[in-house]
């Protein structure tokens, strides 16, 4: 095979990688997903009983939906709208950044301030770097959508 | 940037519903793109020439801040 078709074709796969997206009906699947997860996460919470694997399983589970749903298409998925998620997956990496930065700070402080005793610096787990990435994505998302209405 | 899509729709007796649909793209961008919120790419800017049969530059115009 010739180089330059060797080159077209990784191009093509790049491409194929970098736009890919998941049908507009996969969304419904995902806030499906994310709902059903948390609410029995919380259901969880009123039961007696050890269900750390459980809510472990769950929790994974809620970042499934939220991705399926954040890499689902739009009903009319064009330029503007790889536009506007561009600007909010940006916006989304900058305050999750940030919030990974603060938030362990904040919660320190307010420890010391409420329990000092229980004070102890650390830092935030996976799932809630994720989650929030995840949420503030959305929501920068559905906010810049519907300036652009 | 400024630009007379909504008069170059208009001569052509277009909603933006029906100029979305003939370019392919959503009446969401068509709205952005009027009211100046989103500049399109060469390739949505080249469909709407062809479309009005005019050259890109006769309804995009540069400002002079640009």
């Amino acid at each position: 095979m010739k180089k330059s078709k060797i080159c077209d074709a990784e191009e093509l796969r790049l491409q194929w990688l970098v736009n890919f997206k998941l049908p507009n009906y996969w969304k419904k699947i995902g806030w499906a997903l994310l709902s059903l997860s948390f609410a029995l996460i919380i259901l969880t919470k009123f039961l007696d009983g050890d269900f750390s694997v459980i809510i472990s399983i769950l929790k994974k589970i809620t970042l499934l939906g939220l991705l399926i749903v954040v890499i689902s298409k739009e009903k009319i998925e064009d330029e503007l709208m790889e536009n506007l998620r561009g600007k909010a997956f940006s916006f989304s990496f900058i305050i999750g950044v940030v919030y990974v930065l603060v938030q362990p700070l904040i919660n320190y402080l307010v420890f010391v301030i409420l329990k000092p005793q229980k004070a102890r610096f650390e830092d935030l787990g996976d799932f809630q770097i994720l989650w929030f990435l995840l949420i503030v994505y959305l929501t920068a998302f559905w906010f810049l959508k519907r300036r652009n209405a | 940037m400024k630009n007379t899509i909504k008069v170059e729709r208009a001569i052509l007796n277009l909603t933006q519903d029906e100029l979305a649909q003939e370019i392919g793209v959503s009446r969401q961008t068509i709205n952005s793109i009027e009211t100046n919120r989103y500049v399109p790419s060469t390739l949505l800017s080249l469909k709407l020439s062809k479309l009005f049969n005019k050259p890109v530059n006769d309804f995009f115009k540069l400002e002079d801040n640009d």
